[in-house]
């Protein structure tokens, strides 16, 4: 039996889905907003009975050449022992420097030095939580011309030197393909099946950037049709996994966004089906 | 090629405000060019932490207006960034910030309505705990109650301003009736408590007040009652006492030091 999608939890939507119970495969929160004993972490507590849980955080900052924030990385690791979700996971990006928060998933150059950083970063992360992390690719709007590997030889490398798992975020190959001219499917090619562990999809939004058109990871529409045959391609590559709608400015009704999960189990079932008669 | 920890802060330096050529030269550009695409990440962290401040600073936001807000938050998040990855908790010293902002000195009151928005805001991360109940007072003795003093729950907070807070935040909630606040009807004490699902305040009296600031002081009750009596001559200790602890603004009572 193949698990539904999920959603992204969002605090426009936590008394009806604390009331309600829709169907729902899983929910996902980001770690940073749940951190402390608030009425919103009392609601997620009460879900964990009928919900698997899915730990996402966007603040630990695996890229750092400076190391982790512990007292952070100590709070995420509470909260991951207080609610015992069934994945963590967190982004290829990086966000804190000299003692500063960026609160955006910055880019990393993909060389060695950065692949050692990230590798360290990821184990001492495994390491305090007890547990296998995964880690998703983020939307790029730039690339390092000194850059020696490409994404998916980066997130391969550091899934095999970690053992940590791959998040991968349908969504963001897209806004990654797009700005940085690659090809998805090229980009795709490059990754370990056995590593990935969940699917995320979102919407996105197209800005100017002088003249010439940006795709920006805004999580703010529904999956656009370029993203949702984009993960049909890639459950046909790599198999059904557990996969979650996000949604995080201008957050629709709730029903808004079920109808989306609905609609990537019809798009998983159908290639899957597919598969199993080819 | 620099190491990762000097690009780091020089893309750090980009995102502050500060054009890194030397940064712009490491990125690969095309038709859009190294700078625009640079420049994605800088709106978008200034963007981000404006709508986290206007989450936190409802109020500030509503009275200011959208558009002035915007400019207000960008000044502050420009000298001000967050140092840890929590947004719910950035924003402490936005009040101050607020103070020494020349463009609101025609709103005295905003400060203050900065203050009781970020108060508000911590006590809705603080965890609820048990409250002091009767049952808890009746196995004191009356004699030892003077010496004790009283746990207060976390996230409480006092805010005192020359001005009707209240009236102006009630004023400009969403759902708020027409009307006008008079700002001259008087200075006015709030406690800010964590309720059970959100935080609120509520209008104490001068007595009250100072009441609870000795206690949050650690005095002991028969200290804050002089302080309250100090304050307020009439004050009736029993009927505030049992006022507050109605209102669960108390945890528990705490044995005098030995």
């Amino acid at each position: 039996m193949n698990r539904p999608a999920g959603i992204g939890l969002r605090t426009p939507h936590l008394a009806e889905i604390d009331c309600d119970r829709p169907p729902a495969g899983l929910l996902e929160i980001h770690a940073e907003n749940y951190l402390s004993a608030s009425p919103a972490r009392e609601t997620v507590e009460r879900l964990r009975s009928d919900y698997d849980l899915s730990v996402h955080a966007v603040g630990l900052s695996l890229g750092s050449a400076e190391g982790l924030d512990e007292g952070h990385l100590a709070r995420v690791a509470a909260l991951v022992k207080h609610l015992e979700p069934a994945w963590v996971s967190d982004h290829l990006s990086w966000s804190t420097a000299g003692g500063r928060y960026f609160n955006d998933l910055l880019p990393l150059p993909y060389t060695e030095e950065a692949l050692d950083v990230v590798v360290r970063n990821v184990e001492r992360v495994q390491e305090t939580l007890g547990r296998p992390i995964s880690i998703e690719n983020p939307s790029c709007y730039l690339g390092f011309a000194h850059s020696t590997l490409s994404e998916p030889e980066f997130l391969s490398a550091l899934a095999h030197r970690s053992g940590c798992g791959l998040l991968l975020d349908a969504n963001n190959i897209a806004v990654t393909a797009h700005n940085l001219r690659l090809d998805p499917q090229d980009w795709l090619a490059g990754l370990p099946s056995l590593a990935i562990t969940q699917y995320h999809l979102a919407g996105h939004a197209v800005n100017d950037a002088d003249g010439e058109a940006i795709l920006i990871d805004d999580h703010g529409s529904r999956v656009s049709e370029g993203v949702w045959a984009l993960y049909a391609e890639v459950v046909k590559r790599f198999g059904m996994r557990p996969t979650l709608i996000e949604w995080d400015t201008d957050i629709p009704p709730l029903s808004v966004l079920l109808d989306e999960a609905r609609r990537a189990d019809r798009i998983a079932l159908s290639e899957e089906s597919r598969a199993r008669a080819a | 090629m620099p190491g990762l920890r000097d690009l780091q802060a020089a893309f750090a330096a980009h995102l502050s405000g500060v054009d890194r050529a030397d940064l712009v030269a490491l990125v690969a550009g095309d038709s859009i060019p190294a700078a625009a695409r640079l420049d994605v990440y800088r709106h978008h962290v200034l963007e981000s932490l404006t709508a986290a401040l206007a989450a936190t600073f409802s109020t500030v936001q509503a009275l200011v207006g959208q558009e002035f807000f915007r400019r207000l938050a960008r000044d502050f998040v420009r000298g001000c960034l967050p140092t840890q990855p929590v947004l719910a908790e950035y924003g402490a010293a936005f009040s101050a910030f607020i103070d020494g902002y020349a463009a609101v000195r025609n709103l005295p009151y905003l400060t203050d309505i900065a203050r009781l928005d970020w108060a508000l805001a911590v006590a809705c991360q603080a965890p609820l705990g048990r409250c002091l109940t009767v049952a808890d007072m009746s196995v004191v003795p009356a004699e030892r109650l003077p010496s004790m003093s009283i746990v207060m729950p976390q996230g409480t907070a006092l805010i005192g301003s020359p001005y009707p807070l209240d009236a102006i935040w009630q004023a400009s909630q969403p759902d708020a009736a027409e009307g006008t606040v008079d700002l001259n009807s008087g200075p006015c004490r709030l406690l800010v408590l964590r309720r059970r699902h959100d935080a609120a305040f509520t209008t104490l009296g001068a007595g009250e007040e100072a009441f609870l600031a000795s206690l949050i002081a650690e005095g002991t009750l028969e200290e804050a009652a002089a302080a309250a009596l100090g304050r307020e001559a009439g004050f009736d200790l029993s009927n505030s006492f049992a006022r507050l602890m109605a209102l669960e603004a108390f945890a528990a009572l705490r044995e005098p030091a030995p």
